[in-house]
């Protein structure tokens, strides 16, 4: 397209740093594990003097997280690159090549191509964990070479608090998310972008301290955290609640971003109509984050307080535990719309490009986006049906069912866009086809968990544990590689293996359901949560689950070995592969360090989801005006 | 075929003929589940499963309309390949009658939910609670990791295995000693959660008679996570005839 020919020139004397890889690049990240490491040691072990106590205990290992963190900041770049000025020193250079894709910066690019691997690593991590769960229910016993039952509540811990704030809480909205806003917006970066640097930098520690929580005596309560249990089985208990609160505001970081440059950041012409579906979904998602994060935060926070400082807010003989799940999940149950709603936009997003068609009932898909947004904040209490008083239940009730119609919109949009369409079925699309028909049976089986009376028996069964791996593996995880597939030519300039990347969407879908679908059957059966021993008429179906899970879980290595090898020998990938209107497709791919040349701005002058064959190009290039 | 000339409507009708075939497999299979359903012993578990059977028929329909409709259509619209990139002529933003149709199923399959099962069945649970006269009495204690079980009104105190007439309503009175829990007798199709510093109440019905060794729904299942203990935290359950129920009382009693 002419468009990219105007830009390429120009970007070509933009002076940006080509210098190769070197080893030496990795000199931030060597640095920040030492401080934090030396950082948290140094502070565990003073605590631990000071109180007389041993550096395993919750106290010493608060101070330490807090101090290590801190310092682990320090290191990857954040003194120099921010705070030095601060106290009147100089501000480090901009990094503009490789290097700056290990250190603390304010590229947003670079920071969601962080997020991605972090998501990955973090994916797999906790996809062991997974194996481990069903490895120890291939047996109804206590399978005494595996796991005790007290490693067994680790790591179904573990598994759940990493996949959810470790993996698809950032998945969509980081990785694909960050480094998409400014490009669909039609800006050169987000609104805060050392604040958005800062939020990666967040997580590595975060995520460590908890995949470490077991050193210090781990946690028994799943990833709920609920008192008093949490305060007397185990100090990890303090890196699961500093960990989850530090996760969260890493995502709040990213929220206030996404909101701000929403609002401020938009090119010219970009009208709230013309907004790309993509961005509304990570809007939506941010305000869940910005409005109800605090409640939760406190919480937590509390929680921590009763375990080191010996207050009793949920606990002791004064202690109302029920408090703490009112808190807990005022933002919990929300932030399952966090990971979703994005993963929504995703497929209205990709499907009009793939269909050539327009998104279907835009406004409806909007109103759906914001509208499920805002009922969520008002129904967490729809996770505890079994602890409130029957004067609570009808309205929970009623407001959860409500949810399901803006969800609703979304399928309406997506259909109303295929239909009529020619739909070319990539892998990329392939999944999110899949992910519409695994999230309609997550979403659908919710309502059962809305219904009162059927709550009341499927509650912590099986049932829920196949309803959320529905909507969460089958709906986000689906969409995320759908997403990390059709966007891969944007950051690699390459094209990823087609043939590879559908059988995997078929393996994935085939072995999902075979893993999760008798989870439903097994929660029927009366099959509780949380446990490693179950009784023997439940062998056989736990067994088929297993199996189907190691192939499930195998199978992952699929699309990593597919992203890994096309990014250094996949196929070269035009500026614009899938013919997409899209703003982010209208520049170089792989997307230069500056998007669009000094002096040249885009200028939105049309929908981008326009494909009728008169149609005119959705955008222009002018000149930046003068100030 | 040629994209300009797509005529919508004989696809529409070909996903009918799709919608039928599927709602027809569909719940005949889910007839045949709900045919297998696990024993249901008390009259709350009636009430509780029926919410959950009659959600699976309409799940199981929703499912079809909508997943069929993704499904035939992403089938029957698909282009023969990637490298087709001919724009359809249907280029419509909107089709009102299909909006409005969505809309008004949407809020009116949701409206309906709230009433039936949901309210309703809520009434029918709350309506056994309150008329109640003159429940049995069974105070149940939590503890890391078992149950203890008293009956106040007979004098049994202290028993590890929950011994029941049929056909009586029983108010179960519900304490922990220590973390939360949650009592739950699968059979009996209803659970609640037994919180620290508070009393809860389970009412529940017996109406089949059994053991846990004869079938393993009828157990007490503590369904909390309450630490190392938590799966094996439950206890054996016996509903016996009332007759025998007065027997077990009087061998059991102080
Ligand atoms: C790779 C495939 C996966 C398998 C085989 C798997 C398996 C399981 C199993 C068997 C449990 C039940 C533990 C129990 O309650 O006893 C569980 C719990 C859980 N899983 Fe997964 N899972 C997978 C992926 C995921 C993903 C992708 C997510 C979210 C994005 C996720 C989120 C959770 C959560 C939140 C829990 C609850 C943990 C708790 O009870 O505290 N899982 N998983
Ligand atoms: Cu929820
Ligand atoms: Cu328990």
């Amino acid at each position: 397209m002419a468009t990219n020919e105007i830009q390429e020139n120009a970007l070509n004397n933009m002076g940006v740093d080509k210098t190769p890889f070197a080893a030496s690049m990795l000199f931030p990240l060597f640095r920040a594990t030492l401080w934090g490491l030396t950082g948290y040691f140094a502070a565990a072990w003073i605590t631990a003097l000071l109180f007389h106590t041993v550096i395993v205990n919750p106290l010493p290992a608060t101070v330490g997280y807090v101090v290590g963190l801190i310092c682990w900041l320090m290191g990857s770049g954040v003194w120099e690159g921010w705070i030095r000025r601060a106290f009147g020193g100089k501000e480090a250079p901009t990094y503009t090549g490789i290097e700056r894709y290990f250190r603390f910066g304010p590229d947003s690019k670079s920071t969601a191509v962080r997020y991605v691997v972090l998501n990955i690593v973090t994916f797999f991590l906790a996809g062991m964990a997974a194996m481990a769960i069903r490895i120890e229910l291939l047996t109804p016993d206590s399978t005494s070479w595996w796991l005790s039952e007290i490693q067994y509540n680790q790591t179904f811990g573990i598994h759940g608090l990493m996949m959810l704030l470790g993996v698809v809480a950032s998945a969509i909205v980081g990785g694909v998310g960050y480094y998409l806003i400014p490009l669909m917006l039609g800006t050169r970066n987000v609104v805060f972008p050392k604040l958005l640097g800062l939020s990666w930098w967040l997580l590595p520690p975060a995520t460590f301290a908890v995949f470490m929580s077991p050193t210090i005596g781990g946690f028994q309560t799943g990833w709920w955290g609920y008192p008093p249990l949490a305060q007397n089985s185990g100090s990890g208990i303090v890196w699961y609640v500093l960990g989850a609160a530090t996760i969260l505001f890493a995502s709040l970081l990213g929220a206030i971003n996404i909101a701000g440059t929403m609002v401020y950041m938009r090119a010219k012409g970009m009208s709230l109509g013309r907004v790309p579906i993509f961005v509304w979904g990570l809007f939506a998602a941010a305000t869940i984050l910005v409005v109800e994060s605090p409640a939760t935060y406190t919480g937590a926070l509390m929680d921590l307080s009763d375990m080191i400082a010996g207050s009793h807010f949920y606990t002791g003989p004064t202690g109302h535990p029920l408090a703490y799940l009112d808190q807990f999940w005022f933002l919990f149950h929300p932030e399952v719309y966090v990971f979703i709603l994005p993963a929504f936009a995703i497929w209205l997003e990709i499907l009009p490009a793939a269909a050539k068609r327009p998104l279907f009932a835009r406004g409806w898909a909007i109103a759906g986006l914001v509208g499920v947004s805002m009922l969520g904040a008002m129904l967490g209490v729809h996770h505890y049906f079994t602890a409130v008083s029957d004067a609570r239940m009808p309205i929970f009730m009623t407001i959860t069912e409500t949810v399901s119609i803006p969800t609703g919109f979304i399928y309406l949009s997506a259909i109303g866009t295929i239909w009529g369409g020619r739909l070319r079925i990539n892998a990329a699309v392939l999944l999110v086809l899949m992910a519409m028909m695994n999230f309609l049976i997550g979403g659908l089986t919710g309502i059962f968990n809305a219904d009162v009376p059927a709550d009341l028996q499927l509650h912590n069964t099986y049932w829920v544990i196949a309803h959320f791996h529905y909507t969460m593996l089958g709906g986000v995880i689906f969409s995320w590689i759908a997403a990390l597939y059709w966007w891969f030519p944007k950051v690699t300039g390459r094209k990823i293996n087609e043939f590879w990347g559908k059988f995997h969407a078929w393996w994935f879908f085939v072995f999902f359901n075979c893993t999760f679908f008798p989870m439903f059957i097994a929660g029927i059966e009366g099959m509780n949560r949380r446990i490693a021993i179950y009784l023997p008429y439940l062998h056989d179906i736990n067994l088929f689950m297993s199996i189907s899970s190691f192939f499930l879980g195998a199978g992952f290595l699929i699309p990593l070995a597919n992203l890994l090898y096309s990014w250094r020998y996949g196929p070269k990938a035009e500026a614009n592969p899938w013919g997409s209107n899209g703003l982010e497709w209208q520049i170089k791919s792989p997307t230069p360090y500056v998007p669009y040349p000094a002096g040249t701005e885009p200028e939105v002058v049309g929908p981008n989801d326009n494909y009728a064959a008169e149609a005119k190009e959705p955008v222009i290039w002018v000149p930046t005006p003068s100030k | 075929m040629n994209a300009a000339k797509e005529n919508l409507w004989k696809a529409f009708r070909g996903l009918v003929v799709f919608w039928i075939i599927g709602l027809a497999i569909g719940e005949t299979l889910m007839a045949w589940g709900i045919g297998n359903w696990p024993i249901l012993g008390s009259i709350q578990a009636h009430i509780t499963a029926d919410a959950t059977t009659y959600l699976l028929w309409q799940a199981v329909a929703i499912y079809v309309l909508v997943g069929g409709a993704v499904v035939y259509s992403a089938f029957r619209f698909r282009a023969s390949s990637m490298s087709d990139t001919a724009a359809p002529a249907y280029q419509a933003r909107t089709w009102a009658p299909f909006v409005v149709t969505w809309l008004v199923l949407a809020i009116g399959i949701n409206l309906a939910n709230t009433i039936y099962p949901g309210m309703v069945g809520l009434e029918q649970l709350w309506g056994i609670q309150l008329d109640t006269k003159n429940p049995l009495v069974i105070d149940v204690t939590a503890q890391q990791w078992k149950w203890t079980f008293s009956y106040p009104k007979q004098g049994v105190t202290d028993v590890s295995q929950l011994v029941v007439p049929e056909g009586r309503t029983i108010d179960f009175v519900l304490r922990t000693k220590d973390v939360m829990h949650d009592f739950w007798v699968p059979a009996w199709g209803e659970k609640k959660d037994v919180i620290p510093n508070e009393v809860r109440h389970l009412f529940i019905t017996p109406t089949m008679l059994g053991t846990t060794a004869t079938n393993p729904m009828l157990r007490v299942q503590c369904s909390l996570i309450c630490g190392n203990g938590h799966p094996l935290m439950r206890a054996p359950v016996k509903v016996v005839t009332p007759a025998d129920f007065k027997a077990w009382v009087a061998n059991n009693s102080f």
